[in-house]
């Protein structure tokens, strides 16, 4: 029986029959649909799918007149970052790495972050960070964003000044750790207004919330808060939030927003209070389980990020790569793999963006 | 109370965290004379594996684990305390556990460490970013069954692999289990570098960890 070359979760080269394939692919849809209370792909979908699992081609293309929006977020440090943080060791200025994304690579918007990544500790850099980015919105045409993680965990021990969750509840101090996140998300929220109205003064295009709720609910929270300010004053700019995983970690676990508990939302659902709160796009994130196949995450993926593009109202830019969207946990991951869960993305999922 | 309805009850108590409703089962199971390996195994430990199942499923969240985890350790030790000194359960051993240096993930470390302690391990959890040497040590000092790793990086899943020559080059591999975990950890990784065991989600762990010190 023919057997077609694919990957594991974690990038590994296997080799499936069509029958596997397919089991694998209604599978991970199926396990999405359980989870996220949501309807599995269609019949012609799977097929879709394992077409592009049985195409001979190393890489994939959506079809003429289908393409979307593609953006990149921390795009600046992939360059000059080695692969310690998923970059190539080149070594260029954050200027020319966006530079070289929109005039090289056909970026349609880029952004600038700092090398640190979290909102934190771009507050006490903020004068250098607005210059940075005044000189990039001057030599450049796309848009252009600023882009930092909310990352509670920088306002938790040994990094700021609350207790940290992770060391409070495993003592059984859920009072006092609740008590530090719910510190915390009116400390970042004050941070993030702070900093994106210093960027949104010189200029910037928009600002992007990555990898949001990465410490759990506060982080939501504090994400979701800071969006609706943020919107209040600067009605203009652009805000991104993108997720840190598919469901949210109630690391809190009953911390609400505009009435609805956060802890283990779905992207479904999360893409709502994003919209809710002034957010302009939306970036969900399925993660990728290394230990199924690459037919199993994709039609998983699909299946959730086809449930939120039915209900958003705002555009959708899935996050795609390293571990999400289907794609493998690798540095730098395959062609074939990403072009594949691309194409799948906007052809199934209907994404406005990648 | 029928026994059926009492281990219904007790599975039940601990989903719902409730550590005083625990205790009056343990305490009322003690009273009726039912055999309290039994009302441990077949009522609450049945109730802290749905607490995993929900947990992994996104329905119930960290500070509910934690609170149902303190129920189940309460009643079990009423429980146990009524047995005589010969049948109470023996602890299952020392579990060292930590997030590789250079990673501070340890979410999911953390909880499985909770698992472990309900399923009575003592737990040694050296935290986030833990230097290889501590591991080796912390071995040595606690003469440990079992070693878990956690990396949610590919950059530091390495460490788990530097750790196997460790302890070997310590002499002391031949004593201890490991356990690899992680997000980008796989089976297949586990195999390669030579750990004992790989498990996908707390739960898993837990039961691998028993199935390594009980052999």
């Amino acid at each position: 029986m023919t057997k077609y070359p694919t990957r594991m979760g974690d990038g590994h080269v296997i080799d499936m029959t069509a029958d596997e394939l397919k089991a694998d692919l209604i599978a991970g849809s199926a396990d999405a649909a359980d989870r996220g209370r949501i309807p599995p792909l269609k019949d012609d979908e799977i097929d879709f799918l394992l077409d592009l699992f049985k195409s001979n081609a190393r890489v994939v293309g959506v079809d003429s007149g289908n393409e979307v929006v593609l953006t990149h977020d921390i795009g600046t440090l992939r360059l000059d970052g080695d692969q310690g943080n998923s970059g190539v060791g080149i070594p260029l200025s954050r200027l020319q790495g966006v530079q070289v994304h929109e005039r090289a690579f056909a970026a349609d918007t880029m952004e600038l972050g700092h090398v640190d990544y979290s909102w934190k500790p771009v507050k006490p850099i903020i004068a250098q960070e607005q210059q940075a980015l005044e000189n990039i919105l001057l030599s450049t045409i796309v848009p252009i964003f600023y882009g930092a993680m909310p990352n509670l965990g920088t306002y938790y021990a040994p990094d700021g000044p609350f207790g940290n969750p992770s060391d409070l509840l495993p003592m059984g101090k859920i009072k006092e750790a609740r008590e530090a996140q719910e510190l915390a998300v009116e400390h970042a929220t004050r941070d993030i207004v702070y900093i994106c109205g210093k960027l949104a003064e010189v200029g910037a295009d928009g600002v992007n919330f990555d990898t949001t709720g990465a410490a759990g609910d506060a982080d939501f929270k504090a994400s979701l808060q800071a969006v609706e300010q943020l919107k209040a004053k600067h009605p203009n700019l652009a805000i991104q939030v993108g997720m840190a995983g598919e469901f949210v970690l109630g690391i809190h676990g009953e911390l609400e927003y505009d009435g609805t508990r956060l802890a283990g939302l779905y992207p479904h659902h999360q893409v709502g209070l994003v919209e809710k709160a002034g957010g302009d796009i939306f970036g969900p994130v399925v993660n990728t389980n290394t230990s199924k196949s690459m037919a199993w995450n994709l039609a998983r993926a699909v299946t959730f990020v086809k449930a939120v593009t039915a209900v958003a109202n705002i555009p959708v830019h899935v996050n795609m790569g390293m571990g999400v969207g289907g794609s493998p946990v690798f540095e730098t991951p395959p062609i074939d793999s990403v072009s594949r869960a691309s194409v799948a993305m906007v052809e199934i999922a209907r994404v406005d963006g990648l | 109370m029928t026994e059926q309805e009492l281990l219904e009850a007790a599975a039940k108590a601990v989903v719902s965290a409730d550590e005083d409703e625990a205790k009056a089962i343990a305490t009322e199971a003690v009273k009726l004379g039912l055999d309290p390996l039994k009302v441990i195994n077949e009522g609450f430990t049945p109730g802290m594996r749905d607490v995993g199942d929900l947990f992994e499923r996104g329905t119930m969240f960290l500070p509910e684990v934690i609170l149902a985890s303190e129920a189940m350790v309460a009643a079990v030790a009423i429980l146990e305390a009524s047995l005589p000194e010969d049948q109470r359960e023996k602890k299952a051993g020392t579990a060292v556990i930590g997030t590789i240096e250079g990673d501070v993930h340890d979410i999911g470390k953390g909880i499985v460490a909770t698992l472990m302690r309900v399923y009575g391990f003592d737990v040694v959890d050296l935290g986030r970013d833990v230097p290889l040497d501590t591991f080796v040590e912390k071995v040595k000092e606690t003469g440990a069954a079992i070693v878990g790793t956690s990396a949610l990086m590919t950059t530091t899943m390495v460490g788990q692999k530097a750790l196997e020559k460790m302890l070997k080059e310590a002499g002391i591999r031949d004593q201890v289990k490991t356990m690899v975990g992680g997000a980008v950890v796989t089976q297949y990784w586990a195999d390669k570098i030579g750990a004992d065991a790989y498990a996908e989600n707390a739960q898993e762990a837990v039961q691998k960890a028993l199935e390594l010190v009980q052999g």
